[in-house]
């Protein structure tokens, strides 16, 4: 359903890199790949994961799994942990933690204890955990500052940096607007994808680009990286790839 | 090599990167020092989170003061001081404000146990809103500037104790391991500029011949040239002057007393 992409983003394998940063122009969703991953994530036997719901509750990654052939419901509170702010906010209107501060800390700060919360918990039971954090702007839109935003990556950095077998998913929506972060968020990663526009505009059979950035070695004054551009549509219940040129109008 | 350019006796050097290659930051200088034979007194600030605790900075500065004495105790013949490598001009203000950090580097500039600083600044991750002002404020406290402009070019701005300033560019090979530079303009090239420039000004002055138009004759010739060069002006005349004397001629009707010059300001 969803292999085709993973192993194009090479990210189809059980001991994924330490940081991955995927981001998303404007006027693109690129909120498949992280339904992509998480299904990838909770096939593999005994590898946790944890999904930090910001942009969608968690509702629609069942429903959006459900499509692409897994139940994430299954899942649910074994292999499968969920920080669902969007629904909490739903449910305890302002005095939410979310919206409160209570004991002080920022957004930002509760989420990182929340989620080191999650990890002291489940991380020693499983051979891999992943944390998905879909999506960082959204962060931004609940009163979160640029410094806030990207204090939270590099303290995820360094939980990716402090555990062997710990994976950090981000995604950020970039807007135009929040490119800086963007590339703040991105080089604390050896893997970046980013999720573009047809530069010609809008095909019926192609929904977008995905062009993936990875680096390969650091050297001493240069990076050695690799890029590669593959072209994608997301139907239904699968998401097809396209190399560049592959598909065309036949006239 | 670049090394040979940066690690010189200018105290703060900034490097400011528009190809996106910070993440490389440390290894990068860390690189050009050891190129020098001076990998050994490397000082660096933790990294990441570690940057918002304040005394991760002045431990920094205690570090050098105390490296030092013990480098002058044990009488070495190195030089003195350590090389300390900044983190990355983005990752220092996502946890302080501008003011800190200026005054911070100019703790460095000052401090005798100190030889060189080092600042990594890249424009594409600067988010503060005030970014611009604060790359101009490193930029008027480092003594060296270097510039990674493109893949294969580079400008260095120089500032030596005694006021000047030089501002030179470069092209550059980079490799993972190396980085080779040759000045942009090397004596052949140069020849050929001249000569290019020179032809060109023979052709604007064929053009002004040719042009009978003008009103005025602002152009002047050579015997002309040397006329005004040989002429004294008044005012370099009386400069010239080690005192200050009045010169009066008398007219031919004045009834000049020399006993009392000033007769007529009635002082």
């Amino acid at each position: 359903m969803a292999a085709s992409v993973l192993l194009a983003c090479g990210l189809n394998e059980q001991k994924l890199p330490g940081f991955v940063h995927i981001s998303e122009e404007s006027n693109v969703d690129g909120s498949f790949l992280i339904s992509c991953i998480l299904g990838q994530r909770l096939r593999i036997s005994n590898a946790g994961t944890l999904l930090v719901c910001l942009q969608h509750h968690y509702q629609h990654y069942f429903n959006a799994g459900m499509r692409l052939g897994y139940n994430t419901n299954i899942f649910l509170d074994k292999t499968l942990n969920v920080i669902d702010v969007l629904s909490d906010m739903a449910r305890h209107g302002l005095s939410s933690k979310w919206l409160r501060s209570p004991d002080g800390l920022t957004l930002t700060e509760q989420l990182v204890k929340d989620i080191r919360n999650q990890l002291a918990n489940n991380f020693p039971n499983r051979s891999s955990y992943t944390i998905l954090i879909d999506n960082l702007s959204i962060l931004f839109n609940l009163g979160a500052s640029k410094q806030q935003v990207q204090q939270f990556c590099l303290d995820l950095a360094d939980l990716a940096k402090e555990h062997d077998n710990l994976t950090v998913i981000t995604k950020l929506s970039n807007s135009d607007i929040h490119q800086l972060t963007d590339n703040n968020v991105a080089k604390l990663g050896h893997v970046r994808i980013q999720v573009l526009r047809l530069k010609s505009g809008v095909f019926r059979e192609v929904d977008g680009r995905l062009l993936i950035e990875r680096v390969l070695d650091e050297g001493s004054y240069a990076c050695e990286q690799s890029r590669k551009e593959v072209l994608y549509k997301v139907n239904d219940r699968n998401v097809k790839i396209f190399n560049p040129g592959e598909i065309g109008v036949k006239v | 090599m670049l090394s040979n350019l940066i690690v010189t006796n200018q105290k703060v050097i900034l490097i400011i990167d528009q190809l996106n290659r910070e993440r490389i930051a440390l290894k990068f200088i860390g690189s050009l020092l050891h190129e020098q034979g001076e990998g050994k007194e490397i000082k660096t600030l933790p990294i990441g989170t570690q940057l918002k605790h304040v005394a991760s900075f002045e431990t920094l500065l205690n570090e050098c003061n105390n490296n030092n004495i013990n480098q002058l105790n044990q009488s070495e013949p190195t030089k003195t001081g350590c090389n300390i490598i900044l983190p990355t001009l983005a990752d220092l203000l996502c946890y302080q404000t501008p003011a800190y950090i200026f005054d911070f580097i100019n703790k460095l500039r000052r401090s005798e146990h100190v030889r060189r600083v080092f600042l990594w600044a890249s424009p594409q991750n600067l988010q503060h809103t005030d970014a611009d002002y604060i790359l101009a404020g490193c930029e008027y406290l480092a003594e060296l500037v270097l510039r990674l402009e493109t893949d294969t070019t580079l400008s260095l701005i120089s500032r030596k104790p005694g006021g000047g300033v030089t501002n030179k560019r470069y092209t550059c090979q980079v490799s993972k391991t190396e980085f080779q530079v040759t000045p942009l303009l090397d004596a052949g090239e140069t020849n050929a500029l001249a000569a290019a420039t020179k032809i060109e000004a023979a052709h604007e002055e064929a053009a002004k011949a040719a042009d009978p138009g003008g009103t005025f004759k602002i152009e002047l010739d050579e015997d002309e040239v040397v006329a005004r060069n040989a002429l004294t002006l008044p005012y370099e005349r009386t400069s010239e002057a080690a005192e200050g004397n009045i010169i009066y001629t008398p007219d031919a009707d004045d009834d000049f007393d020399d006993e009392d010059p000033d007769e007529d300001l009635l002082i």
